[in-house]
């Protein structure tokens, strides 16, 4: 029996099937038709036995099946009486390719011949289209509506790997869709092989960036096929159709858009990286350093001290200020600075702590803070500064506040500074934009891969695409 | 070449070259010290905002 056509929104293709066991075939005329001087297999002429329409056979001699594109029914040409295998009587479907329609792929004109409508038990239905040119014989044209491939049938068998894939022309194809049936649906045109409405087959498809290995078996053949994606301007330029719309998930064999953006934005970004950090090292750091120890007051009172002279000779530079306390312990030393210019009387200001705790509690020891710190000036104007100190000592005793313990505070004054912060945010903006395209690439890829049956993910993905 | 490599290109130039000035000139927007609005007055003294005080910058 004839399935039921598959549910979308095209129109029945099948009308309504009166036979679908064989009929018998009522003697009709086959004519070849030639071309002077022409090499190419010629061309043969008949009448359809169901509907009476002229059937021009592409592919004499090779076609052993053909759907009548007048009236659909399928017919049996491969003995000399035209044997009528299913006949149908309603207007046959309009074809986004139509038979007998030529383009140009990849330097090659082709006709389309041949249309087959398949899918998995009437879902996930696809469209295969037979092309011919009688020099480099028979292509397919695949479609699911998301885009066009362009396949051959191998004559060799892909190399089986350990790794569940196939090897074709040194290329590797990784497994995307598991073995599953599928069915022809509707068929039009002139096929090579006997073709039928229902007909099964095993399937299961391998991938790689820009090509699809897919493997077919029935009763009678395994066949391998290779596919190459085509850019959607490729169809437009051959056929004249318009490009597939997008959206939806990507197709199993669609090279991500971002992958060589991604990866040459990443290379870039590594050297303007490596190029920052050069930098760095080139006009970070420190030197001449003028250092000065305070002692700290036991009473509290705040101790002072001056350093200086110090000398800054280019337009602008940073100046680093650090301190040390090593005595400290549960105590913190509250530091001011005032760097000021002697003869314009300009005055930077700054202030940190050095501050160490440690103790004693139900999980062990513990420790926080250190025994120094560092503060930086920036853009600090050319001229001759001292640095004012001011240190006043703190410590934590008993439960309370208390003064200093009396330690020592070692504070150095140096030219220059490396500001880590700067350099953090200049990597940051330099990788940034490379990481979210390199993101961009890894979502596609993951949307890409939910749909195969081998280490996808959610089927469900939404159908937002970049 | 891609516009948009050609402009990522650009952009890590300019953050690149930004980079280098401000590492050359001492510039961060995260340094700690910053430009007072003291004032130094007669003598030496810097008569600080806020009320902190006066502090000598010469004499100590």
């Amino acid at each position: 029996m004839v399935p039921d056509p598959p549910e979308d929104d095209r129109p029945n293709p099948w009308g309504r099937s009166d036979e679908a066991e064989v009929a018998p075939a009522a003697p009709t005329d086959r004519h070849v038709v030639t071309v002077a001087g022409d090499d190419a297999p010629a061309a043969e002429q008949f009448n359809c036995p169901n509907c009476g329409g002229t059937i021009e056979v592409k592919a004499a001699g090779y076609t052993v099946s053909i759907a009548c594109q007048y009236c659909g029914s399928v017919l049996d040409i491969s003995n000399a009486d035209v044997r009528i295998v299913a006949r149908y009587e309603e207007e046959v479907r309009k074809l986004e390719l139509p038979l007998g329609s030529r383009g140009t792929l990849r330097g090659i004109e082709w006709e389309v011949i041949g249309y087959l409508r398949r899918s998995e038990n009437a879902a996930y239905p696809w469209d295969e289209y037979l092309l011919f040119n009688p020099y480099h014989g028979y292509r397919f044209l695949d479609t699911d509506g998301r885009g066009w491939s362009l396949g051959r049938q191998l004559t060799v068998a892909p190399q089986s790997l350990a790794m569940a894939g196939f090897t074709v022309e040194g290329e590797f194809y990784e497994p995307f869709y598991a073995q599953t049936r599928a069915q022809v649906d509707y068929v039009l045109g002139e096929f090579y092989w006997q073709v039928a409405v229902g007909e099964e087959a095993l399937t299961a498809d391998y991938v790689r960036p820009g090509k699809m290995l897919s493997w077919e078996s029935n009763a009678r053949e395994v066949e391998w096929t290779l596919s190459e994606l085509l850019e959607p301007n490729e169809m437009t330029d051959a056929f004249g159709i318009d490009p597939p719309r997008g959206g939806g998930l990507p197709l199993p064999h669609q090279p991500s858009p971002y992958r060589e953006k991604a990866g040459k934005m990443l290379k870039l970004a590594l050297v303007a990286a490596a190029a920052i950090i050069l930098v760095t090292f080139l006009f970070g750091g420190t030197s001449d350093p003028q250092t000065t120890t305070i002692r700290l007051a036991t009473n509290g009172v705040e101790q002072e001290a001056k350093i200086g002279p110090i000398e800054l000779t280019r337009p602008r530079q940073a100046v680093t200020v650090s301190a040390r306390a090593p005595g400290i312990d549960n105590a913190w030393v509250d530091l001011a600075y005032l760097l000021v210019e002697r003869n314009s009387g300009i005055v930077y200001e700054a202030s940190n702590v050095v501050e160490h705790y440690s103790g004693y509690d139900g999980e062990g020891n513990w420790s926080e803070g250190s025994d120094g710190s560092s503060s930086k000036f920036s853009m600090v104007p050319a001229g001759t500064y001292d640095l004012m100190v001011e240190a006043a000592g703190s410590q934590w005793l008993e439960g309370q506040y208390a003064p200093s313990n009396g330690a020592d505070v070692e504070v150095t004054i140096a030219k220059g500074a490396t500001f880590f912060s700067n350099l953090i945010f200049a990597l940051l903006l330099v990788m940034a934009p490379a990481l979210w395209v390199w993101f961009k690439h890894l979502n596609f890829e993951s949307r890409r891969k939910s749909d195969s049956d081998f280490g996808g993910g959610d089927d469900d993905d939404d159908d937002d695409d970049d | 070449m891609n516009r948009g490599f050609f402009l990522f290109g650009i952009w890590c130039l300019i953050v690149t070259a930004g980079f280098a000035y401000a590492s050359f000139a001492g510039y961060s927007p995260f340094a700690d010290g910053a430009r007072s609005t003291a004032a130094r007055g007669p003598g030496g003294i810097i008569i600080l905002p806020g009320g902190r005080g006066a502090r000598d910058a010469r004499h100590k």
